[in-house]
C-alpha cells in the first residue's frame, strides 16, 4: 500500500496540470494577501500632504463650519484635515476579526476551488487516457488503488491546504506586529483556527471530487454536477423552502466559524412583544455547531466515495 | 508449471445495451498450452478482446470459470499478475508524460527496480526515444512501449493483443522474432491477431473464435492437416476425373486443373497409370490458415444466420 502511494504521488507530481493547480493555489492567496495588505496600509505622509492640497476646499469650509462636519469648534484647526483625509482613503486598519469575514472566506474559497479542480484533473486523465485498464493490468486489487490515490490526493490537499492557510494568516499577523496594530487576544489563534478548518473543507472538497470523478469516470462530468450543485446553492438555495440548518452555505459557515447561527421563522403571535418576551420559539436564530457542518459535508464525502468504490470495483474498465 | 497456461471454460460474457442483451462470449471453452506461441483468431467482434479482458480482470464474466497459470481469476489474480503480462487493445499511457515516467510509474507500482526499465527500452528498441513524450510516439513506437511495459514484469504468460498493429515491416519483423524467441524461452503467448500469415508464421498452435463461440483449436499442423489436396495436370482431364471418382476420391477444379483430396498421391499416380492416363504434374496444395480461416468463419456466419 506504501509503495502505491508512493507512485500515485510521483504521478501526481508528475502531472503538469495538476501541479499548476498546486501552484495556483500559492500564488491565488498570495495575491489576496498582497491586497489585503495593500488596502489596510497607512496613510502615509506624502498621500496626507496631497489630499490636503486637493481637498482644501473642503477642509476650509469644516473650518468656517465645524459643527455641520460634527466637529467641535475648538478642535476644527486639526480634526477637520483629519477628518477629509480620513473620508479620502477610507481605509481601515488591519484587523485579523475582519479578515475572517473578508479575504479568509476568499482564501479558503480558493483552496476549495482549486483543490477540487486538481483532484478531480488527476483522476480524470486515468480514465480519459485510457491508462486505468494498465494501472490494474500490474496492481488489479483495485480497493487498494482506489485507496491509495485518494490518499495521496487528500494528503496533498490538505498538505497544500494547511500550509497556505498558515502562512496567509502568519502574515497578516507579521503585518500587524510590523505596524504596531493591537491584535486582539486570541485573534491569531481564531484565525490559525480558521484557515485549518477552511483547509479540512478543502481537503474534504478534494476527496469529495476524486470519489466523483472515480464514479463517473470523467473530469467533464464531474465539473458538470459540482457546477450544477454549485448553481442550485448559490441561485436557488434561497427560494427554496428548505430550513437554514440543511443549506450548504449556512454549513460551510459552521465549519469555518466553529458554528454559526441560521434564522427560523417564528409564530405570528411572537410580533406581538407582550407574549413573545422568554419564550424559546419565538427567538428567530438557531445554533448551527462545527459537528453538523462537519457531518453535513462529511456524510455527502462518505456516500460519494463509498459509491465510488463500489462502482469502481465492480464495473467493468474499459 | 501447470499444463495449461490459460484456461476457461462456460465463459459467457453478456453486455445489456438498449436493443436488449448481447452475447460477446457464449460459453466458450479456451485451453492454451504451457509453453510456445498460441494465436487466437476470429473476425472482428468475435469476442477475443472481451475474453482477454475477463481473464485480466478488466470485465467481469457472466457466468464461466477461467484459470491463469493454473490460479482460479478473478478471485486470486493478485497472486499470478506479476507473472502475466499483456497489452489489451491499443497501448493506453499517459499522453504527457514521456515514455520512461509511464513504464516508472509501472514498475514502482511493483516494486522492480528503475533500472529493468533501461532493460526493456533496449530491449524493444526504444532507446534514445524514451525520454519523450508519449504523444509525441508514432503507433509504432507505442506499441513498443506496450511491449516494453509487459517485459517489466519478467512474465510466464504474455497475453498481446493485435502487438505488430502500426509498425513498419522492421519492426513487425522485430517483434515477431521477440514473440518466437520468447514462446522459445519457455514463456507462454498468447497472440491475437486479425493477419492470419502472422500467427501461421509465429504460433504452434491456435484458437479460432466467431460469435464469442469456439470454432476451432488445435496445433497449426493439425488445423490444416484436415484438408489434403494435391493439383493434377493430365492430358485427358474427363478421364482423369472419372477415374478418380470411380475409386471413391473427391475432385474438383481449380485454374485449369484438376484438385485431388488425398492423402496418398502415390496410390493416385498408380490408378491414373493403369488407366494409361499419364501426369504432367502432381503438386501438393499447400493449405493455409487464412483459407481455414475463412472458411471456418463463414461456415459460423452462415450457421448463427
Amino acid at each position: 500500500m506504501t509503495s502505491l502511494v508512493r507512485v500515485e504521488l510521483t504521478r501526481l507530481r508528475w502531472r503538469r496540470a495538476v501541479v499548476l493547480l498546486l501552484l495556483a493555489c500559492v500564488v491565488v492567496p498570495a495575491l489576496i494577501a498582497a491586497g489585503t495588505i495593500w488596502d489596510t496600509r497607512p496613510v502615509s505622509e506624502a498621500e496626507i500632504v496631497e489630499i490636503q492640497a486637493t481637498a482644501a476646499p473642503e477642509i476650509a469650509r469644516c473650518e468656517r463650519r465645524p459643527r455641520q462636519y460634527g466637529v467641535s469648534p475648538a478642535r476644527a484647526e486639526t480634526r477637520c484635515a483629519e477628518l477629509v483625509v480620513e473620508w479620502q482613503t477610507s481605509r481601515q486598519d488591519l484587523s485579523l476579526a475582519r479578515e475572517r469575514a473578508g479575504s479568509g472566506i476568499g482564501v479558503a474559497g480558493a483552496l476549495v476551488v482549486l483543490l477540487m479542480l486538481a483532484a478531480t484533473t488527476f483522476a480524470g486523465h486515468d480514465w480519459n487516457s485510457g491508462s486505468m485498464s494498465n494501472q490494474l493490468l500490474f496492481r488489479p486489487r483495485r480497493a487498494r488503488v482506489w485507496a491509495a490515490k485518494a490518499v495521496a490526493v487528500t494528503g496533498v490537499a490538505l498538505l497544500t491546504a494547511v500550509a497556505v492557510s498558515t502562512a496567509y494568516w502568519l502574515t497578516l499577523w507579521g503585518v500587524m506586529q510590523a505596524r504596531d496594530l493591537p491584535v486582539a487576544d486570541g485573534g491569531l489563534t481564531a484565525s490559525l483556527g480558521f484557515g485549518l478548518r477552511g483547509a479540512g473543507l478543502a481537503a474534504a472538497a478534494a476527496l469529495g471530487c476524486y470519489a466523483l470523478t472515480m464514479l463517473l469516470r470523467s473530469t467533464v462530468a464531474t465539473l458538470g454536477v459540482v457546477l450544477a450543485f454549485g448553481f442550485a446553492t448559490l441561485v436557488l438555495g434561497g427560494s427554496l423552502p428548505v430550513s437554514g440548518q440543511w443549506e450548504p452555505l449556512e454549513n460551510i459557515a459552521a465549519v469555518l466559524n466553529d458554528g454559526t447561527e441560521y434564522y427560523v421563522d417564528i409564530p405570528p403571535s411572537c410580533y406581538d412583544g407582550r407574549y413573545a418576551q422568554g419564550r424559546a420559539e419565538c427567538d428567530d436564530t438557531r445554533e448551527l455547531p462545527l459537528w453538523r457542518g462537519a457531518t453535513y459535508y462529511g456524510g455527502a464525502v462518505v456516500l460519494v466515495g463509498a459509491a465510488s468504490v463500489l462502482s469502481f470495483r465492480r464495473r467493468d474498465v474499459p | 508449471m501447470p499444463d495449461l497456461a490459460i484456461q476457461t471454460q462456460g465463459l459467457r460474457k453478456e453486455f445489456r445495451t438498449r436493443r436488449g442483451t448481447r452475447v460477446a462470449v457464449a460459453d466458450l471453452d479456451l485451453a492454451v498450452p504451457a509453453g510456445g506461441v498460441h494465436g487466437f483468431l476470429g473476425p472482428n467482434g468475435s469476442g477475443k478482446t472481451t475474453t482477454i479482458r475477463m481473464l485480466l480482470g478488466l470485465a467481469r464474466p457472466t457466468s464461466g470459470t477461467m484459470r491463469l497459470l493454473g490460479e482460479p481469476v478473478p478471485e486470486r489474480l493478485p497472486a499470478v499478475v506479476d507473472r502475466v503480462g499483456a497489452v489489451v487493445e491499443s497501448p493506453k499511457f499517459s499522453p504527457n508524460l514521456t515514455g520512461r515516467q509511464n513504464l516508472l510509474l509501472l514498475s514502482r507500482s511493483i516494486g522492480v527496480p528503475d533500472t529493468r526499465v533501461d532493460a526493456v527500452v533496449e530491449t524493444v528498441g526504444l532507446s534514445g526515444r524514451d525520454r519523450d513524450r508519449y504523444k509525441a510516439y508514432s503507433l509504432g513506437m507505442k506499441q513498443r512501449l506496450a511491449i516494453a511495459a509487459t517485459l517489466l514484469k519478467e512474465p510466464d504468460l504474455l497475453i498481446l493483443d493485435e502487438p505488430t498493429n502500426g509498425l513498419d515491416p522492421a519492426g513487425i519483423r522485430e517483434i515477431r522474432e521477440t514473440i518466437r524467441g520468447l514462446g522459445a524461452s519457455g514463456v507462454t503467448v498468447l497472440l491475437s491477431s486479425h493477419i492470419l500469415a502472422e500467427v501461421q508464421q509465429v504460433c504452434t498452435s491456435a484458437t479460432i473464435v466467431g460469435h464469442g463461440r469456439l470454432l476451432a483449436s488445435g496445433t497449426v499442423e493439425e488445423l490444416l492437416g484436415g484438408s489434403t489436396a494435391y493439383r493434377l495436370v493430365v492430358p485427358d482431364q474427363a478421364a482423369a476425373r472419372e477415374a478418380l471418382a470411380a475409386a471413391g476420391l473427391t475432385v474438383g477444379e481449380e485454374d485449369g486443373a484438376l484438385r485431388v483430396e488425398t492423402d496418398d498421391p502415390v496410390a493416385v499416380t498408380r490408378l491414373l497409370g493403369a488407366r494409361d492416363i499419364w501426369l504432367s504434374e502432381l503438386s501438393p496444395l499447400r493449405a493455409d490458415l487464412e483459407s481455414f480461416f475463412l472458411d471456418l468463419t463463414a461456415a459460423d456466419q452462415e450457421a448463427t444466420r
